[in-house]
């Protein structure tokens, strides 16, 4: 579904070329817990002019689409 | 690329920092960082810490700190000069002076305005702040532009890996364009590495009270604030390259070395005159307290000229001046203290311990009270030519002088210019699982249980929840411990947590606080050298800076130290002067007092000074001290020093075998030894003895001695003490012509002896104490009881085990009375009391009552005579509703006259009937106050109560006040210990025979020089056992040994031959005391009407007075 350059940055999602990283950020929270979250979000915008906002799950692996 | 990290917090940031200065350091220089710059939240609580580390890594230091500012952003100041380094210490000083204002309840926020900072802006560089709490505005960045300029301004760029990083740093670039502003990259670090970032999250939490869950919005949302690599942040800035270049430009203009003279010089530090006036003082006092010629004022003469040429030397003329000047102002502070008539002005206001007492001119310029010629003391462990630090000096008040003292100092030398030291209170096991745990969401009561269970000095706590909970932490059985029921898999990782966290959490420095007497005082305002911050008690304020960090500044820590027994001792001369018009001076009193010794030797000392420990008591039965000598080397011998040096059986049996053959002779290692371990029969047992047998056999020097004294004691260096080693084995065998086992002998008596203990001037003055205080025990027995228990917190043993103790000597004890007590605990004329004298329990023992209203009842009661009914008491005592059933739930009212009392039933009538009289406030909350009646209006009888049983009124008597004068509760319980011995009974049984003993818990101490071996001390109706409990035996019941207040013991009578009458039990086997059930409908009733009032209906383990605790820590 996503496949990323050498470092994980986002270079094509669900076959779309991406244009440009507007934003990436990083959730590590609920260490504590039976399900820890840490995941490195990347909002994108797609060639297509398309705005989108990726994970991927730094524990499980995996890569999600929220938007 | 070079960067350099700009914007760092350490554990000194106070639960926002996970790391201490030393790890960041390490981290840096591992990274390959050359400079680093620690910056904690409005502290420099860790900047020499940093500094030392950082000399040592080979790391450029830069301070600084992150600063609030009034409109609630922060900014980071960094300093550039020495004269950086004073703004900010002043500016720091002005954040915190509001910090204890609290009209209204909560304090201001610790901020300064932009006003001050413009002020002191001098030698700062500024960058704008975090990503979160930085200044972002355009208008207040030009204002810190028109403060700082553009060339001591930097924007701060930080990227957090938050969802605005991008647009905030575009937006603050294009801000800094406008501005004419650069630009500079920070990591905003918390934690020196990832392993750290949970428990950054953790104490966030518990910052704030709440729950990792609950702090979600306060915490950082992700790990990135943990110190990364210099290439790390390249290219997490690889957008902004110029930000992180200016880093480590900006890096080479701040060149402050904290390491450089501060400018701080103590009073009279540079007063040529100083010497000379020290002098004439001297020779003054000389011939008062050495009058006429004799051998003694020839040695004093000889002796004073020595130290003065060595004072001289050193340049410390004006230092010892100081320190008379302030036991100038002490003695007039006692003098208004105390009172112009009272007993206690007859003695002095203070009195010298440790080294300092050694010393002549201490002694005649009143800083000292042990005549160092009579006492035979040498001077080189306080005072040598080769000194390079200043000495110390400590002062023992009395507690109410040292209260009105220290306010008095900061008023003398001026607020700007003093302070106390500070002190950094450090997670230990409990605190740590207590409030990790809570921030974990962990049940409460396991958590408790846990904490109560653990070895505060301890490192394990998955043992310590394994031991409380039964299980491994990890596993599921720990998950479902905490709800009996079905295993809850979310449960188990918390608790594995607890684990990780609470061992990270250990030696975290958690606030900061106040150190038990240091203070520095300057002649540069202080507050230019280390930000000084408001004090919790009023009047006091606190530098920054702890005892090490003050003294590798230089600064002169002055010791004004508090000392319980010093109190209880001057209460005691006021109140025999009270009692039985007898004024005492303690300095001439009998020295050589047969009953006072005889007590010593039967180690019949409770509650005297420093001989009362279980340790103590067991030694002294072998010692039996004749003179003030031996106690000298009695209150030193039960020191790490003498026990892991292997000197205490050798001088107690030397000690044994004088007594039977006094032509004994004591063996010495070498002749050259002899002169210097004579006292102490051979052994090496007070910490000057290290340095002169280091002189006297391997040929040191002064100054080698006390290197080698301080390598072994401070800061163990292996390397360090390596060097010693070699230098003293070779100079042995130059010195004393011995061969090297012999050298090697000698050496491992030092070795062992490692530091830890007494200089003999420090026992002296100590010694002198505890015989003061055992005469005054053995003579004014109800004086000093009284004095004790109005002293505590204090001493070995808590107040209910001092009154059975008391009560076992036939002192004659009475109880809370609303009557007959005072305030206080007090002495009162009893023709019935075997000395014609009673200690009653003060009504401030009953806990829960504010004392303002104990003191109006006693008021009233002066006033308008004693109290007739309980109406009468309600009425006119102005006491609350919540005060007046714990008054009556004490005991107090038991003897108030009319009614059911002076029965068994009188304590839940009274309850009862001042729950009518003083309804005005139903349910009122404790001190909440209620509207009291104005007449004594008659209250309805109270119905048919059941009495109290006898196991009813103790709980009561321990929930309300924590002692009990009437049945112990061994004897309530004997009747169901069949077959238990009594403590009494023990001496007729023959050494190794099994016994089973019960009593309540006194004491548990857990020594670091016992191996793990558990010492406990309980105490049942005829007196007290020791209880040696085993490392196998302690890991096993560890929860009974900890927290268990009622035990019975199993094990082997250890009464040997050679223990002078010492008895102890090697226990096999611990049980829980079973208690008496408590059922009853009216004890219920009662309960609903006061929650304390079903504690104290419940059983004893929930209000039995808690042990004293080796980790607690001893007061004196």
């Amino acid at each position: 579904m996503v496949r990323t350059d050498r470092r994980g940055q986002p270079l094509m999602v669900r076959g779309q070329a991406i244009e440009a990283v507007r934003e990436s950020w990083l959730v590590q929270d609920r260490w504590w817990t039976e399900h820890p979250l840490s995941r490195r979000y990347w909002e994108l915008v797609s060639i297509a002019g398309a705005d989108l906002v990726v994970f991927h799950d730094l524990h499980g692996g995996g890569w999600f689409i929220q938007r | 690329m070079a960067y350099s990290e700009l914007h760092a917090h350490s554990a000194y940031s106070f639960l926002d920092g996970a790391s201490m200065p030393d790890e960041l350091v390490a981290a840096a220089a591992e990274h390959g960082y050359r400079s680093l710059a620690l910056t904690d939240h409005n502290s420099l609580s860790g900047s020499m810490e940093f500094a030392q580390a950082a000399r040592a890594q080979g790391l450029r230091a830069i301070h600084g700190a992150e600063v609030d500012l009034a409109n609630g952003r922060h900014i980071v100041l960094l300093v550039r000069d020495a004269r950086g380094w004073s703004n900010l210490c002043r500016l720091l000083t002005l954040a915190h002076a509001h910090d204890r204002d609290v009209p209204s309840g909560t304090p201001p926020p610790t901020a300064v305005s932009l006003e001050q900072v413009r002020e002191h802006a001098d030698g700062l560089v500024c960058l704008t702040g975090c990503a979160t709490r930085g200044v972002h505005d355009e208008t207040t960045i030009r204002r810190l532009r028109d403060t700082f300029g553009p060339e001591a301004l930097r924007v701060e760029l930080q990227r957090p890996f938050l969802r605005d990083d991008r647009m905030r740093n575009r937006r603050l670039q294009r801000l800094a364009g406008r501005l004419g502003l650069a630009c500079v990259a920070t990591g905003n670090v918390h934690a020196h590495a990832a392993s750290r970032a949970e428990l950054q999250d953790a104490l966030v939490a518990v910052r704030h009270h709440l729950t990792l869950e609950a702090s979600e919005p306060l915490r950082r949302g992700n790990h990135s604030h943990v110190l990364a690599s210099p290439a790390a942040m390249a290219q997490r800035f690889s957008d902004r390259p110029e930000a992180v270049a200016e880093t480590a430009r900006l890096a080479d203009e701040l060149c402050f070395d904290l390491g450089q003279d501060l400018g701080y010089r103590y009073p009279g530090a540079e007063d040529q005159t100083a010497m000379g006036r020290l002098a004439e003082l001297c020779h003054t006092r000389l011939s008062e307290r050495y009058p006429g010629p004799s051998p003694l004022a020839s040695q004093a003469q000889t002796r004073l000229e020595q130290e003065l040429r060595v004072i001289d030397h050193l340049g410390l003329g004006g230092f010892f001046l100081l320190h008379h000047d302030l036991l100038v102002l002490a003695r007039e502070v006692a003098l208004e203290v105390r009172g112009p008539d009272s007993a206690r002005a007859l003695l002095p206001p203070g009195r010298g311990r440790g080294s300092s007492v050694s010393s002549i001119v201490c002694y005649l310029t009143g800083l000292s009270h042990i005549d160092p010629i009579a006492n035979d003391l040498l001077l080189g462990r306080f005072l040598n030519e080769e000194l390079t630090a200043l000495p110390d000096i400590d002062l023992d008040f009395p507690r109410d002088i040292r209260e009105v003292l220290i306010p008095r100092i900061h008023e003398r030398y001026g607020r700007e210019r003093s302070a106390l030291v500070a002190a950094f209170p450090t997670y230990r096991s409990r605190g740590a699982i207590r409030e990790l745990g809570q921030a974990l969401g962990l049940p409460p009561g396991d958590i408790e249980r846990v904490a109560r269970g653990a070895d505060d000095f301890g490192v394990d706590v998955r043992r310590d929840i394994e031991t409380a909970l039964g299980a491994d932490p990890a596993g599921p059985v720990a998950a479902s411990l905490s709800d009996g029921a079905a295993p809850r898999p979310g449960r188990s990782r918390r608790w594995q947590w607890l684990v990780t966290l609470a061992a990270q959490a250990r030696g975290l420095p958690r606030h900061l606080s106040q150190h038990p007497g240091g203070m520095i005082v300057s002649t540069r305002p202080l507050i230019e050298c280390c930000p000084v911050i408001p004090a919790a008690m009023e009047g006091r304020q606190i530098a920054q800076w702890d005892k090490d960090s003050c003294s590798d500044a230089g600064f002169l820590k002055i010791d004004v130290l508090g000392l319980g027994m010093l109190s209880a001792v001057e209460r005691c001369v006021e109140t025999i002067a009270h009692t039985r018009r007898e004024r005492i001076d303690l300095s001439r009193i009998p020295f050589d007092d047969p009953a006072t010794f005889s007590a010593i030797q039967q180690a019949d000392t409770v509650g005297v000074f420093q001989i009362e420990s279980r340790a103590q008591m067991q030694s002294l039965r072998r010692t039996r001290p004749e003179s003030l000598d031996d106690i000298t080397v009695q209150v030193a011998i039960v020191r790490p020093g003498p026990i892991q040096g292997g000197a205490i059986n050798p001088y107690i049996q030397r000690r044994q075998r004088l007594r039977e053959n006094p032509d004994y002779p004591i063996p010495y290692p070498h002749p050259s030894l002899e002169p210097v371990l004579r006292d102490t029969l051979g052994t090496i047992i007070f910490q000057d003895q290290v340095l002169e047998v280091a002189q006297a056999f391997a040929g040191f020097s002064p100054g080698e001695a006390e290197s080698l004294r301080r390598a072994m004691s401070r800061r163990r260096s292996a390397a360090a003490i390596e060097r010693h080693r070699q230098r003293f084995e070779e100079g042995a065998q130059q010195h004393s012509g011995v061969d090297g086992p012999r050298a090697q002998e000698v050496w491992r008596m030092i070795e062992g002896f490692a530091g830890f203990g007494f200089p003999k001037a420090h026992s002296a003055a100590f010694g002198l104490l505890a015989y003061q205080s055992t005469w005054l025990r053995v003579h004014y027995g109800p004086e000093f009881l009284a004095a004790l228990l109005n002293e505590q917190p204090m001493g070995f043993y808590p107040p209910d085990s001092l009154l059975h103790e008391a009560s076992r000597r036939g002192l004659a004890l009475g109880r809370v009375d609303v009557n007959a007590s005072e305030l206080e605990c007090s002495v009162q004329s009893d023709p019935a009391a075997p000395d014609g004298l009673r200690v009653r329990i003060g009504l401030g023992y009953i806990g829960g009552i504010r004392r303002q209203e104990v003191e109006a009842l006693v008021d009233a009661r002066r006033e308008g005579g004693p109290f007739v009914s309980t109406a009468d008491l309600a009425s006119r005592s102005g006491m609350s509703r919540p005060g007046l059933e714990r008054l009556a739930w004490s005991g107090a009212c038991d003897a108030l006259p009319g009614g059911r009392s002076g029965v068994n039933g009188a304590r839940r009538a009274a309850v009862w009937e001042l729950g009518v009289a003083g309804a005005g406030a139903p349910g009122g909350s404790p001190g909440a106050r209620s509207t009291q009646l104005s007449l004594g209006l008659d209250v309805p009888s109270a119905p048919a109560l059941r009495e109290l049983d006898r196991w009813e009124r103790l709980v009561a008597d321990y929930a309300s006040t924590g002692v009990t004068v009437d049945d112990h509760a061994l004897t309530i319980l004997r009747p169901h210990l069949p077959g238990v011995l009594r403590a009494s009974e023990l001496e007729h049984h023959p050494h190794g025979m099994p016994v089973s003993v019960a009593g309540i818990a006194v004491a548990r101490q857990r020594p670091a020089t016992a191996r793990g071996v558990v010492f406990l001390l309980i105490e049942d109706e005829t007196g007290t056992v020791n209880i040696v409990v085993g490392p196998e035996l302690y890991e096993r019941e560890r929860r009974l040994v900890r927290a268990e207040p009622l035990l019975v013991v199993s094990g082997r009578l250890e009464r040997p031959a050679a223990g002078g009458g010492t008895i102890s039990v090697l226990a096999q086997t611990l049980r829980a005391v079973a208690l008496p059930t408590r059922s009853s409908a009216q004890v219920h009733e009662l309960a609903q009407r006061s929650p304390d009032v079903e504690a104290q209906a419940s059983d004893l383990r929930a209000v039995a007075p808690p042990a004293q605790s080796f980790a607690a820590g001893r007061r004196r």
